[in-house]
């Protein structure tokens, strides 16, 4: 009897061990499970593409053909990804007079309808600060204010987004430059070459960056099909994006999306190099306040108080 | 008997590494319903209107003044009337000062407005009455600061920008700005979202240690 015990293992030990040795299997399934939810896992040709700046005119056929494809796939959105340069001689500029703006978020949710942004978890771009009149005190602002407070006269609502620095702190943390500025001064970003890492988001005074914790969830009918590469296009999960100015629309002479959906005509666009815009008359006029000033970021958004 | 100790702890071990492993392997494979497309954002929220886009759509009598005023009420009851009585006791003036209606209203032609010098101003045109008492305006009007164009930043034809009159956002007898449609307010993860009022490096640990700091104004 003790002979066939010491040889093999006892009933209870087998239990016990194999119960053990189970249990670790699944613990470890459990904790690689993730991996089974990862979906955006990235193909050869996106591994292997160069940055953006390095892409040649066929390089970047290729890759617009490829990501309509992978549009189509993931939402059955026949999509066209456009790329327009930038032009000669132009650099944008926004103003929003303050003194017109009732705060009615309308230009929030034409962002999100022309930009593709996630609706859940929910991205928006624009971030709508109500103020108390008298000074600007973004501390005691709210952005969350229901939609009974809105239009209130008692209250600035100041709109704030990207800014569109001169000096931009963001590009400047970036690790693996994905995102930069333009020649026409907006601050684009390579979806396919950022990393996530947000140290962008970090580095901007203005929050105005933001992450898809997520991938996108739109419903197909929303997706807009006119994309362009650093604008609006469908972003995967786990990277950083911000408002562009629209510059899909902008770099075709339209103007953006929160500009024209404006009922009030307090978002004013134009090109600040061009003397006969709309954007230099209301700079030269009236009195302008740029957001944050001492931090040095030399933004080319500006806010006015006009009528 | 003695060798073989008693592992009576087994008898409890041995159904708990089961339950874990069940555990474990309900958090590998778990039940997740599919996703469901998020609710759509309403249209309303993003479509192009202005203040009063309908409201001028409906306006029936624009145009027809004549039906009436060319035969039978061609003299005003004075130059000073204000108060309509029967006809257009819808209309109520609240615009200040200019409270007379043939401060805009030509008498011998109700179709047009009537300028400065008493001739009549076309009604596509009703930019041009208003210049008449607010001209700072509508030289910001023609600039571009006040109102609003849609189109082309860069036109190269006229058609390619519109331009928004003013009675498209205010209404001439009741002018003050109104706005109806209005926007919810973000459904944003809650570590972005900051109460209202609350002071900001406030947090007991913070106000026990450095006290309380001023909060940044701008
Ligand atoms: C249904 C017939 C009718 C039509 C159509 C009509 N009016 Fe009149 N309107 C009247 C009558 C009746 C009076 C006189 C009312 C009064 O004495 O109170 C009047 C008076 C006026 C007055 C002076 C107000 C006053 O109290 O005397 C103005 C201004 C006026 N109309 C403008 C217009 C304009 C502008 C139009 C075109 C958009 C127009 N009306 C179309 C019937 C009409
Ligand atoms: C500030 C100038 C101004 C004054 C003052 C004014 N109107 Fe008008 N009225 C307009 C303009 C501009 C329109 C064009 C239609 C529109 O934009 O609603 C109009 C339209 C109308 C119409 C046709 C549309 C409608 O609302 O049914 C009538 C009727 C009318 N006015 C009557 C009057 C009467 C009566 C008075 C005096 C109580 C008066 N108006 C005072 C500028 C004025
Ligand atoms: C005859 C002169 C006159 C004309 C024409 C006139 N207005 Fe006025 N308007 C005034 C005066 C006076 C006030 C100042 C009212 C006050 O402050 O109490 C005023 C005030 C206003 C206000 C500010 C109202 C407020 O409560 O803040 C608006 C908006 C306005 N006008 C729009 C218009 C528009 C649009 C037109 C053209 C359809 C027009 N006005 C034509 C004299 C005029
Ligand atoms: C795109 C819409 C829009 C158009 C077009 C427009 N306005 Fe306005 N207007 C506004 C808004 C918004 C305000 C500000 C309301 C506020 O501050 O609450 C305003 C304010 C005003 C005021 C009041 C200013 C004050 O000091 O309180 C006057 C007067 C005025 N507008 C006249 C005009 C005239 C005249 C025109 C045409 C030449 C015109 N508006 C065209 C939207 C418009």
């Amino acid at each position: 009897m003790a002979d066939k015990h010491d040889s093999k293992i006892s009933r209870r030990d087998f239990i016990a061990g194999s119960s053990i040795a189970f249990t670790t299997l699944a613990a470890t399934g459990a904790a690689l499970s993730p991996l089974l939810d990862a979906r955006e896992t990235p193909g050869i040709d996106e591994i292997l593409q160069k940055h953006y700046r390095r892409l040649t005119t066929e390089d970047k056929k290729t890759i617009f053909a490829r990501l309509e494809a992978e549009i189509d796939k993931k939402y059955s959105v026949k999509a066209n990804i456009s790329d327009p340069p930038p032009m000669d001689g132009v650099e944008f500029a926004y103003v929003l007079n303050i003194g017109r703006c009732i705060g009615c978020r309308k230009c929030v949710y034409a962002c999100m309808e022309e930009n593709n942004t996630s609706r859940d978890p929910q991205i928006q771009y624009i971030r709508v600060l109500k103020i108390k009149q008298g000074s600007i005190d973004l501390d005691s602002s709210s952005h969350d204010y229901p939609v009974s407070e809105a239009a209130d006269p008692n209250y600035f609502y100041m709109p704030v987004q990207c800014q569109q620095c001169r000096n931009p702190p963001c590009i400047k943390v970036c690790p693996v430059k994905a995102t930069w500025k333009e020649k026409d001064g907006v601050i684009v970003i390579d979806y396919n070459w950022c990393i996530g890492c947000r140290y962008c988001e970090a580095a901007c005074p203005y929050h105005a960056r933001r992450f898809n914790f997520a991938k996108p969830a739109i419903a197909p009918e929303e997706i807009n099909p006119d994309m362009g590469y650093l604008s609006n296009r469908v972003r995967p999960m786990g990277v950083m994006e911000k408002c562009t100015f629209c510059l899909h629309r902008t770099r075709v002479g339209k103007y953006p999306a929160c500009h024209d959906v404006c009922p009030t005509g307090a978002r004013k666009f134009g090109n600040l190099r061009d003397p006969q815009s709309e954007v230099r008359k209301i700079l030269e006029k009236e009195r302008v306040y740029v957001l944050k000033q001492e931090v040095g970021t030399l933004p080319k958004f500006y806010y006015v108080f006009a009528k | 008997m003695d060798e073989t100790p008693v592992r009576w702890w087994l008898i409890f071990l041995v159904p708990l590494f089961v339950l874990l492993s069940f555990y474990f392997l309900y958090r590998t494979f778990p039940i997740a319903p599919a996703a469901a497309d998020p609710a759509p954002l309403k249209a309303e929220w993003y479509t192009l209107t202005t203040a009063r886009g309908e409201d001028l759509a409906n306006k029936s009598m624009v145009g027809n003044c004549f039906i009436c005023h060319a035969y039978w009420v061609p003299i005003p009851r004075s130059m000073e009337n204000s108060k309509p009585r029967f006809a257009h006791a819808n209309i109520t003036l609240n615009h200040g000062k200019n409270d007379r209606c043939y401060n805009c209203h030509m008498i011998s032609d109700r179709n047009k407005y009537v300028a400065d010098d008493g001739t009549g101003i076309m009604p596509q045109l009703p930019e041009l009455l208003c210049s008449r008492c607010h001209g700072l305006i509508y030289d910001d009007w023609l600039n571009g600061t006040h109102g609003k164009w849609t189109g082309m930043w860069n036109p190269v034809k006229k058609s390619d920008r519109r331009r928004y009159t003013c009675t498209q956002c205010h209404d001439p007898h009741n002018p003050a700005f109104k706005y109806s449609t209005l926007a919810p307010p973000p459904v944003w993860p809650d570590k972005y979202i900051r109460n209202t009022g609350e002071e900001s490096n406030s947090d007991p640990y913070s106000n026990f240690l450095i006290g309380k700091e001023p909060k940044e104004s701008f």
